[in-house]
Parts: C-alpha cells; sequence; structure tokens
C-alpha cells in the first residue's frame, strides 16, 4: 500500500469515527439516498401508472390503419417477443326483425385484449363483471342499449352485414371503448373469424383495422423503429401509452413530469448540500496541509492522500446512501401500496445508476473546487494562520458547480426543456442573490453600528463574512425554492385534476331529443329532484368547401389513400349555435360573435372553430366556410377561434355557429345530467316516458377517471414529503455546517466575557434575517420557475402565488431560526476552554 | 549549514510594496544553536519562513546544507524540508485527526523512511509519551503536545531545526521542560538549531542570538554560555 493511501486511510478512518466527516459524508448519502428512493419509487408507481393506463388502448401500443395490416408486421413483432392481438372496427346496421340500429362493429381475434379487460352483466344495464372470454364464432356481444333499441334478449338472432349470429352475452365495456358524446352507438363485439361473412368491410366501407402490442418497453421500441418506416402517414397512426390525449393519459403524463422535476431538484438539492459540505471539509484541513508541506510532502503527495479520501467517503456516502434509500423507498411503497391499486414489486435498475452516478458526480466536481484550494495552502501557513489559500478565482467554481448542476439535470431527465427552465431560474436567483447579498450588507453598515447589542453583532457577522454568507444565502434560498417549487406545483396540478372532474359531473348523456319533447323532459327531470344541464342544439351538417374550394367530403374510398385537395373533416359535422360561449371555452383568435344579429353583409353568418380542427384543416380567420345541412346550404365566416378543454366531461363542438343561420332548421338536442350512484335505480322510471331518447351512462368512466386521478395525487404527495424531507435534511446540513465556522468566533465571544443570551440572540437574528431574505428571494424564483414550468412544460395555466411572498419568508425565518437557535445552544453547553481548544 | 546573502523579503500591499526584510547576511555553522530575537513585528517569523524555505526570498541567496534554496520551486523545497529540516511551532501544529504516534510517524512516511512506526515508538519512548502514544492531540496538556512536536521534529535525524516560539504557548513549568528536552535532543543528535524566541532565557540557551528590528540584523552576540562551553 502506497504511503498517500495508507495515510488517506488512517486520517479517513479516524475523521469518520470522531465524526469530522458527518457533514460531508451526510451530504453524499442524502443525495444518494434521496434520488435513489425519489426515482425508484417514481419509476415503479410510472411503469405501474403506464400499465394501468395501458388498458384504456388494451396494448401498450396500437397501430391503426385504414386498411388491413400487414401480417408480416405482426409476425415480426412476434419475434421481437411482443405479444400482439387484432381488431376490425366499422359503423354496421344490425337488424333484429323489423327492428334495426347502427352499432360500432368490433371484431376481434383471441388474444384480445392484452391490457385492461372486457366487461359483461348478466342482464341490461345489470352490475358489471370482467370476462376473459370471448365471443366465439358465431355469437355476437351487444351493449346494454341495443337490447333496448332492438327489444332484444340473451338467445336472440341478429344480423350484422350478410351473417347472422346469437347474442350471448351483454357487454358493458370494452377497454378501448373510447369516449365521446357523439360516438353513440352501441358496441357489439365478435369474434374476428366471423367477419369475413358479414362483408361489412367490403369496397365503400369505412373500417380501422388496429393492431395491438404489448411487451418490455424496449422491445415496443425496437419494433416501432423497424415497423416506422414502412408507415405510411396518410394511412397508419402510432398510438402508445404515452400518446393518450385523454384525461387519464394527460393526468399520468403531466405527474411523470412532476416525477421528474422531484427528482431533478432532489439532484439539485443534493449538490447544494454536497456543495456546502465541500467547502467545509477543505476548509478545516487546511491545517493539516500546511502541516505535511512543510515537514516535506509534495504536491503530488497532498493530492493523491486527498483524492484518496474524498473517493473513500464517497464510496461510503454512497453505500450508506444506497441503503437508506432503498429502505426509505421500500417504506413509501408499504404505506402506499393500499392506496394505489398497481403493483410496485417491479425492480429497476437506472435509479440506482442514476443514484450512484449522482452521488459520484456531485461528491467529485463539487469537492474540486475546495480541493485545488486545499492543494493551493501554502506551508507558509504554519506560521501564518491568515494565510489560507492562493486560489482566488470563484469563477471556476461557479463554472464547475454550474455545468455539473446542468450536465446531471440534462443527463438524468434527457429533456433539455425543463433541465435549462430549472437551471436559467437557479441562475437567475443566484445572480439576484448576489445582488441581494451586498445590498443587504451595505443597509446593514448603517444598521450594525453603534452599541454592541445582538443585532448589531448579527449585521457585524454578516457584513464581515460577505462572500461566506452569500453563498449560505444562495444556498437556502436555492433549497427554499425548490421545496417551493414542489409544492406549488403540486398543489396547482393536484387542484386542477381535480377541478376537471368535480363532484356533481354529469354522468348521464341523453341526445336525440326533439324540439317538442325537449320541455317535458325537463319539466320531469325537474319532477324528480333531477337537474338537467344545458340543452344544445345539434344538427348534422357536411362541411364542404373553405372560401369556394371544395373540401374531401368522402372519406370512405379506400382505393384512393392519396387524395389530393383540400382535406376534410372526414365525416360529418355535429353543428351547434349559440350566443353564449361553453364553460370551458376560450377565443384566443376574433371575437366571440355573442348575441349580435347583424349577419354579414355579404350574408355570411359568424362561426367559431375550433383551433385544433382549424389548425388540421387549415382553416384561417376570416374564411369562408360552407356546410350543406340536409339540402340546404350554410354560409359562414370564421369569427372566433376558440380552445375547447376536451378534458371535462362535456359536450364539445369543432363549430359553433351564430343562431340566426340556424333558424330555419329543426335541431335535437344533447344535454347531460348528474345522478348519484345510488340513485342509479330510477333511470328506468326517469326514461320511461320517453322512448326516443338515448341516453348513455359515463358513471363508470368518470369514476375510474377520478380514481386514477386520486391515486397519481397520492403518489404526488408522496413524492412531495419525500422531498420535503431531502430538503429539511439539507436545511439542517447547510446550518450546521456554517455553525462549525461560527464556534470560533463564539469562543472568542464568550471568552471576552459576552453572556450566552446575547450571543444566543445574536446568531438566532443572523439566521432569522438570513431565512427572511432566502424566503422571499426564493419565493420570487419560485415564481419564474412555476411561470416557465407551467407554461413550457406542463401546459397549464400559469398562476402567481402572492401568498407564497409572504409564507415563504415568514417560514424561512422560523425554520432558519430555529435550525440556528439549536446549532447554536449545542456550541453553548461546550465550555469555552473545550471551544478554543478545538480551534487549534 | 546555513548561508544567507543579502536576503530581503518584500510584500505587496493594498498600499503599495513593503519591505518588511532589509538585506539579512549571516553563517550558522553545521550543529550550531542560533536564537533570533526582537520584539514583536520586527521580522523574525519572516526570517525563519525564508531559512526553511516555507517562503519565497524576494531577493538574495539562502543555501541550506549548501544547497541554493533561492533557486528552488515549492516542490524542490519541500523535499529539501522532508529530508533536512525538522520544526517545532509555538502551537505545535499537530494534525487533530492523527493520533500522537501517526503525528510522530507523518514526516517519516513522508521521507519513505523505513519503519516509520518503531521509529516513532522509540522517540516517542524518549520523549517519554509512548503512554500516550495513541491518543489524539487534544486529549493531551500543551506541554505532551510540545513533547510530541519535538519527537515529530527529531524522527528523521534533521540536519537543521528550526522552532518557531516552541515555549510561547505553555506555563513556566513546562518551558523549562520542553527546553531541557530540546537541547537535550539537540545536542544527542547533532543538529543545528535556528530557533525564534522572544523569550532572553531561552535564547542564552543557545551559542549565538541574532537580534532582529523593524526588518533589519541589528546585533550579533554570542552567549555566555557558549562562551563558558568554549572556553571549556
Amino acid at each position: 500500500m502506497s504511503t498517500s493511501f495508507s495515510l488517506a486511510w488512517r486520517l479517513f478512518k479516524h475523521e469518520a469515527r470522531r465524526g469530522e466527516l458527518t457533514i460531508i459524508l451526510l451530504a453524499i448519502v442524502l443525495s444518494v439516498a434521496a434520488v435513489l428512493s425519489l426515482s425508484l419509487f417514481s419509476e415503479r408507481l410510472q411503469g405501474a401508472l403506464k400499465s394501468r393506463s395501458a388498458a384504456f388502448i388494451a396494448a401498450d401500443a396500437q397501430l391503426r390503419s385504414d386498411e388491413p395490416l400487414d401480417e408480416e408486421w405482426l409476425l415480426k413483432a412476434q419475434q421481437e417477443g411482443l405479444s400482439t392481438a387484432k381488431q376490425v372496427s366499422t359503423r354496421s346496421m344490425v337488424f333484429n326483425g323489423d327492428a334495426m340500429s347502427l352499432v360500432d362493429l368490433r371484431a376481434v381475434n383471441n388474444t384480445y385484449p392484452l391490457k385492461g379487460t372486457v366487461n359483461i352483466t348478466d342482464e341490461p344495464f345489470g352490475e358489471k363483471r370482467d370476462t376473459s372470454e370471448l365471443p366465439q364464432s358465431g355469437e355476437a356481444w351487444v351493449q346494454s342499449r341495443l337490447f333496448q333499441s332492438l327489444g332484444l334478449s340473451i338467445g336472440d338472432r341478429i344480423e350484422i352485414g350478410d351473417g347472422n349470429f346469437t347474442v350471448t352475452k351483454v357487454l358493458v365495456d370494452i377497454p378501448d371503448a373510447g369516449f365521446s358524446v357523439f360516438n353513440t352507438d352501441p358496441i357489439a363485439l365478435i369474434n374476428l373469424a366471423d367477419l369475413e361473412k358479414t362483408a361489412v368491410t367490403g369496397p365503400g366501407s369505412r373500417a380501422r383495422y388496429v393492431g395491438f402490442f404489448a411487451g418490455d418497453a424496449s422491445d415496443i421500441s425496437n419494433f416501432n423503429s423497424w415497423l416506422l418506416p414502412k408507415l405510411n402517414d396518410d394511412l397508419h397512426s402510432w398510438r402508445t401509452v404515452e400518446d393518450d390525449e385523454s384525461a387519464i393519459g394527460r393526468s399520468v403524463a403531466s405527474a411523470e413530469r412532476y416525477f421528474l422535476l422531484a427528482s431533478l431538484l432532489a439532484i439539485v438539492l443534493a449538490a447544494v448540500s454536497i456543495a456546502v459540505a465541500a467547502q467545509r471539509y477543505a476548509q478545516r484541513h487546511f491545517d493539516p496541509v500546511a502541516i505535511m508541506k512543510t515537514l516535506g510532502a509534495t504536491s503530488a503527495t497532498i493530492r493523491k492522500i486527498y483524492l484518496y479520501q474524498i473517493l473513500l467517503i464517497t464510496a461510503l456516502g454512497i453505500l450508506i446512501g444506497l441503503v437508506i434509500g432503498f429502505i426509505g423507498q421500500q417504506i413509501v411503497v408499504s404505506l402506499v401500496a393500499d392506496k394505489v391499486d398497481v403493483s410496485l414489486d417491479v425492480w429497476h435498475w437506472r435509479p440506482l445508476v442514476i443514484a450512484v452516478a449522482t452521488g459520484a458526480t456531485c461528491a467529485l466536481l463539487f469537492s474540486l473546487y475546495p480541493l485545488l484550494q486545499l492543494f493551493s495552502v501554502p506551508p507558509l501557513r504554519v506560521l501564518r494562520k491568515d494565510i489560507s489559500t492562493n486560489l482566488r478565482s470563484r469563477g471556476i467554481q461557479f463554472a464547475a458547480s454550474g455545468g455539473a448542476i446542468f450536465t446531471l439535470m440534462w443527463m438524468y431527465s434527457q429533456d433539455l426543456k425543463i433541465s435549462a427552465i430549472l437551471f436559467v431560474s437557479g441562475s437567475t436567483l443566484v445572480l439576484g442573490l448576489l445582488g441581494a447579498t451586498f445590498g443587504l450588507i451595505a443597509v446593514g453598515r448603517k444598521l450594525g453600528s453603534g452599541k454592541m447589542g445582538p443585532w448589531q453583532l448579527a449585521w457585524a457577522r454578516i457584513k464581515r463574512r460577505a462572500m461566506d454568507n452569500s453563498v449560505q444565502l444562495i444556498s437556502f434560498s436555492v433549497t427554499i425554492m425548490l421545496l417551493l417549487v414542489v409544492l406549488v406545483m403540486r398543489n396547482d396540478m393536484v387542484s386542477q385534476w381535480r377541478s376537471q372532474l368535480p363532484e356533481g359531473t354529469p354522468n348521464y348523456f341523453l341526445i336525440n331529443i326533439t324540439p317538442d319533447i325537449q320541455p317535458k323532459l325537463d319539466r320531469h327531470f325537474s319532477d324528480n329532484g333531477v337537474k338537467i344541464e344545458e340543452f344544445y342544439p345539434v344538427i348534422r351538417g357536411r362541411f364542404v368547401s373553405v372560401n369556394g374550394e371544395g373540401v374531401n367530403t368522402d372519406v370512405s374510398k379506400e382505393d384512393e389513400p392519396n387524395r389530393e385537395g383540400r382535406r376534410g373533416l372526414g365525416r360529418e359535422a355535429n353543428l351547434t349555435w349559440s350566443n353564449t360561449l361553453q364553460k370551458e371555452n376560450e377565443v384566443l383568435e376574433g371575437e366571440w360573435h355573442g348575441d349580435s344579429d347583424e349577419t354579414f353583409a355579404d350574408g355570411l353568418f359568424p362561426v367559431s372553430v375550433e383551433e385544433g380542427v382549424a389548425e388540421r384543416l387549415n382553416i384561417q380567420m376570416g374564411d369562408r366556410l360552407t356546410f350543406n345541412v340536409g339540402s340546404e346550404i350554410v354560409e359562414t365566416k370564421v369569427t372566433s377561434l376558440r380552445k375547447v378543454n376536451w378534458q371535462t366531461m362535456q359536450p364539445n363542438f369543432f363549430f359553433v355557429i351564430h343562431p340566426d343561420a340556424m333558424a330555419a332548421f329543426s335541431p335535437t338536442y344533447i344535454t347531460s345530467f348528474y345522478l348519484p350512484t345510488e340513485r342509479k335505480a330510477e333511470l328506468t322510471n326517469l326514461l320511461k316516458p320517453f322512448a326516443s331518447i338515448t341516453m348513455f351512462d359515463v358513471d363508470a368512466r368518470i369514476n375510474q377517471l377520478r380514481e386514477i386521478v386520486d391515486q397519481v395525487s397520492v403518489a404526488v404527495e408522496f413524492i412531495l414529503v419525500l422531498v420535503l424531507l431531502a430538503g429539511s435534511l439539507v436545511l439542517i446540513a447547510q446550518v450546521q455546517a456554517s455553525m462549525d465556522e461560527r464556534s470560533q468566533e463564539i469562543a472568542i465571544l464568550r471568552t471576552l466575557g459576552a453572556k450566552g443570551r446575547l450571543i444566543r440572540k445574536s446568531v438566532i437574528f443572523e439566521f432569522v434575517i438570513i431565512g427572511v431574505v432566502a424566503g422571499f428571494m426564493a419565493a420570487m424564483a419560485n415564481e419564474l420557475s412555476l411561470y416557465l414550468l407551467q407554461t413550457s412544460v406542463f401546459q397549464m395555466q400559469a398562476s402567481l402565488h402572492p401568498e407564497y411572498w409572504v409564507i415563504a419568508p415568514a417560514v424561512g425565518a422560523v425554520v432558519v431560526g430555529i435550525l440556528g437557535a439549536v446549532g447554536c445552544w449545542r456550541l453553548l453547553k461546550l465550555n469555552t476552554s473545550q471551544m478554543l481548544r478545538n480551534m487549534v | 549549514m546555513i548561508k544567507a546573502n543579502s536576503v530581503t523579503k518584500v510584500v505587496n500591499t493594498s498600499e503599495g510594496s513593503l519591505q518588511i526584510l532589509r538585506p539579512i547576511s549571516f553563517e550558522v555553522k553545521s550543529g550550531e544553536s542560533v536564537a533570533v530575537i526582537g520584539a514583536s513585528g520586527s521580522g523574525k517569523s519572516t526570517l525563519l519562513g525564508l531559512l526553511a524555505g516555507l517562503d519565497q526570498v524576494s531577493e538574495g541567496e539562502i543555501f541550506l546544507d549548501n544547497e541554493a534554496l533561492h533557486n528552488m520551486d515549492e516542490e524542490e523545497r519541500a523535499v529539501l524540508r522532508g529530508n533536512k529540516v525538522g520544526f517545532i511551532f509555538q502551537s505545535f501544529m499537530l494534525v487533530q485527526s492523527l493520533t500522537a504516534l501517526e503525528n510522530v510517524m507523518l514526516p517519516a512516511e513522508i521521507a519513505g523512511l523505513d519503519n516509520p512506526k518503531a521509529l516513532a515508538i522509540d522517540i516517542l519512548e524518549q520523549v517519554g509519551l509512548k503512554h500516550r502514544a495513541h491518543h489524539f492531540p487534544n486529549q493531551l496538556s500543551g506541554g505532551e503536545q510540545q513533547r510530541v512536536a519535538i519527537a515529530r521534529a527529531f524522527i528523521t535525524s534533521p540536519k537543521i531545526l528550526f522552532a518557531d516560539e516552541p515555549t510561547g504557548n505553555l506555563d513556566a513549568k513546562n518551558s523549562e521542560k520542553i527546553e531541557a528536552l530540546l537541547f537535550q535532543m539537540n545536542r544527542e543528535k547533532g543538529t543545528t538549531l535556528v530557533l525564534v524566541t522572544h523569550d532572553n532565557e531561552l535564547a542564552e540557551h543557545c551559542d549565538r542570538q541574532l537580534t532582529m528590528n523593524a526588518g533589519e540584523l541589528v546585533e550579533t552576540t554570542q552567549s555566555k554560555s557558549a562562551n563558558k562551553k568554549e572556553a571549556v
């Protein structure tokens, strides 16, 4: 063993035993434990949530196509180790004798569904249960509504296209049923083998062919890379759980981003605490280095000794951190297990690698500057204690620390945007704080003069240690800011999720309400104590031209996959008309047409278009849109573009026309109402007088949505607690570190006869001042980070949080003040000679 | 053994450059003990730092055992210190996280001597601290700490020993003990000793006194004891 290593080992052994490495070791342990527990937990949870939301597309990924899928593709997927399933869906008429109805026909093969379950019930509108079976050849499973509209019973024969089927089960739901108010046709499920005999997918029909894939993320991604070049954008679309644009998909996606954010912040917290600890570590070793150099140690020997020592500390810190992190994470998992209806047992290697890499990178990079300082301590320090180091440039320190944090964040998130946002707002905070510290010192210079009371002592200390204090202030502020970001983000996100589905969200929809029935229905419902939401008039119209240029209205011709000309809607549009802007709609461009009854001079009526469809169909403000409604032509002009919140459970429309344009037409109405689950039995009675109305039930789906949102919220809350815990520990470590620096001064004050009370008060005041400033600066930087995060990453409405401008400084003052008091109390317990001896 | 030729030290301060040592020349023979005395701020410690190679001269030459210290960089000076120089300081300068034994072993290890532990135990025995070998510095009294420092200084059998106020932090009783020990070991090992002190009594024990005042060497006197010794 080399001399350097044996010296390093001896120093390490004794210092560890004497508790001198506690702070730096604790910082590394904390960083590794926080990163491991957070990322392991979030990865497990994400995996679990993903598999849960995978149920909504019945697979991990779907390939949708307008023409039959190439069998070779499915074969390739199976070779890649994926499970596959197939479905063909189309709209078709179903006959039961003379009665007929349009259905959403789904023909599936025997492996369907890969994720989620098919639900059936024993009688129409009965209690649902899972089944692993599927319709056998010759069988059809149909939804309750079809039983109602066709007067069916189990065992009846129905005709679908050219095929005859026996109705054997009441279908409640299939996982990938989808949800749309206008997707009103009941589902009929048959075996894929029977599809051919129905002949409903012949030329001219509009069928969708879906391939389902499930397996490891890496296998899916491999298969996707292989498949992608073979796909035609006009015919095929590839969807994964991540592409899910539903409320669930978005909630899970934003939760994932939140977990990522929280883990990133944990990394920054870790980095801050290690930076503080490493600085202190280096300062404590100035004397030993000077002594060793005086005794003949060369720079190379010193470098080796301390590099070995840092490596030993890092290794031990990482080891303890991994153990604690794993235990912590396991505790959280066991706490959440009964709240989140998913298995959290899958082990992931990535968090382990990330945690080790974070600990090692932070420990080594953040120790770099303090170590360089240490190496440059001149031997002359043995004679003159005031000489500390020849290294003066803080530029290296800031560049190395900033670079390290950014690299870590980027490496971990693989998301340049999130990393850049956090980094920019963090850097702004650091610069702002440097300015603030020096401003504060200038103010303090005035306040600090005069008789030596605790306030004056506190100010004098802050003034004297301007640079040290600014570093300390920055680390406090960054910690508080990160905690604020995680806390406020969680509050905003969870309340936004919850507001999507407030209590009393309509859980039943009624369609096909004719104008003559509408008032009766309204009255009948209110007599029965059920509040009906707004009635929306709906009429089907064909969107035919933009500025006189015809659009493709035919969508069903398979022989024209690459149609030329302007893109059309692809189906009939559900047109509505209103003077009032619907809830959760926001005009982005132009002006809402309101109740002005003026038509345009050229006979055009105002229409408001949803932004997404406007973009897809290349519709601009001021464009003339023509619709065919029955045999009439309705000419409109785009006067506004609207943003629609598709995540709300309410009817949304692409086109809302001025009511005057539609006066001549007789619409049907669509409405929704809320009925508590316990009153479900009243439904039959409620609807009895209105046989022509179609009702559909989204209660189960809303409950499912709410359940997932709740579970994601619980998970987010646990992550929040973890980060708060990590942040508090970092604060404690920082106060401890700075207390150590203060011990010398306290020893001198004690020796000079200062009362414990005076010292304690002055230290508390100093920490209170630092806490207030750090809290306020953190609140400001928090607003900047949140604005950037909410608008660019989470796609949320950005909001100001003025309450935190007061709360953060107050909490900063109290928490930092208390920590200061506790640290000070520990020092004051030592007797003066002990303290003086420790100083040597 | 030590030769200083027109040695000066100038430091740059915010108010311009400040000459803290004016040209100083003197020689110390092998085995001789020299005390550098003078008031606070007279430049004693600065001179010691330069002679020991802890600091770089601004001008002039210093030869240590015929080696030109003034031409060496910090690395070369470190090697020279490790091989030929021992130190004793007013504030003991022990590494707090190493035991007494390990502190004594330190220079031997750095110099790459064989069996540093045995050497250290042996020399700790000579200073009467073998029984405290495994104590840490803060578990030892001031006098004990300085005895450890003396043991550390002699473990590599240096040719030259520099001592900066070796009794400055000790009470009268301990000062006497340390003085006695220092000079005894110095005699036994035949070391050349350069000692900086305020203490005239301690200075008297040396062969010669160099008196500093405001950065200048103002007087060189032979000790009475040295004269006696010579007379003997």
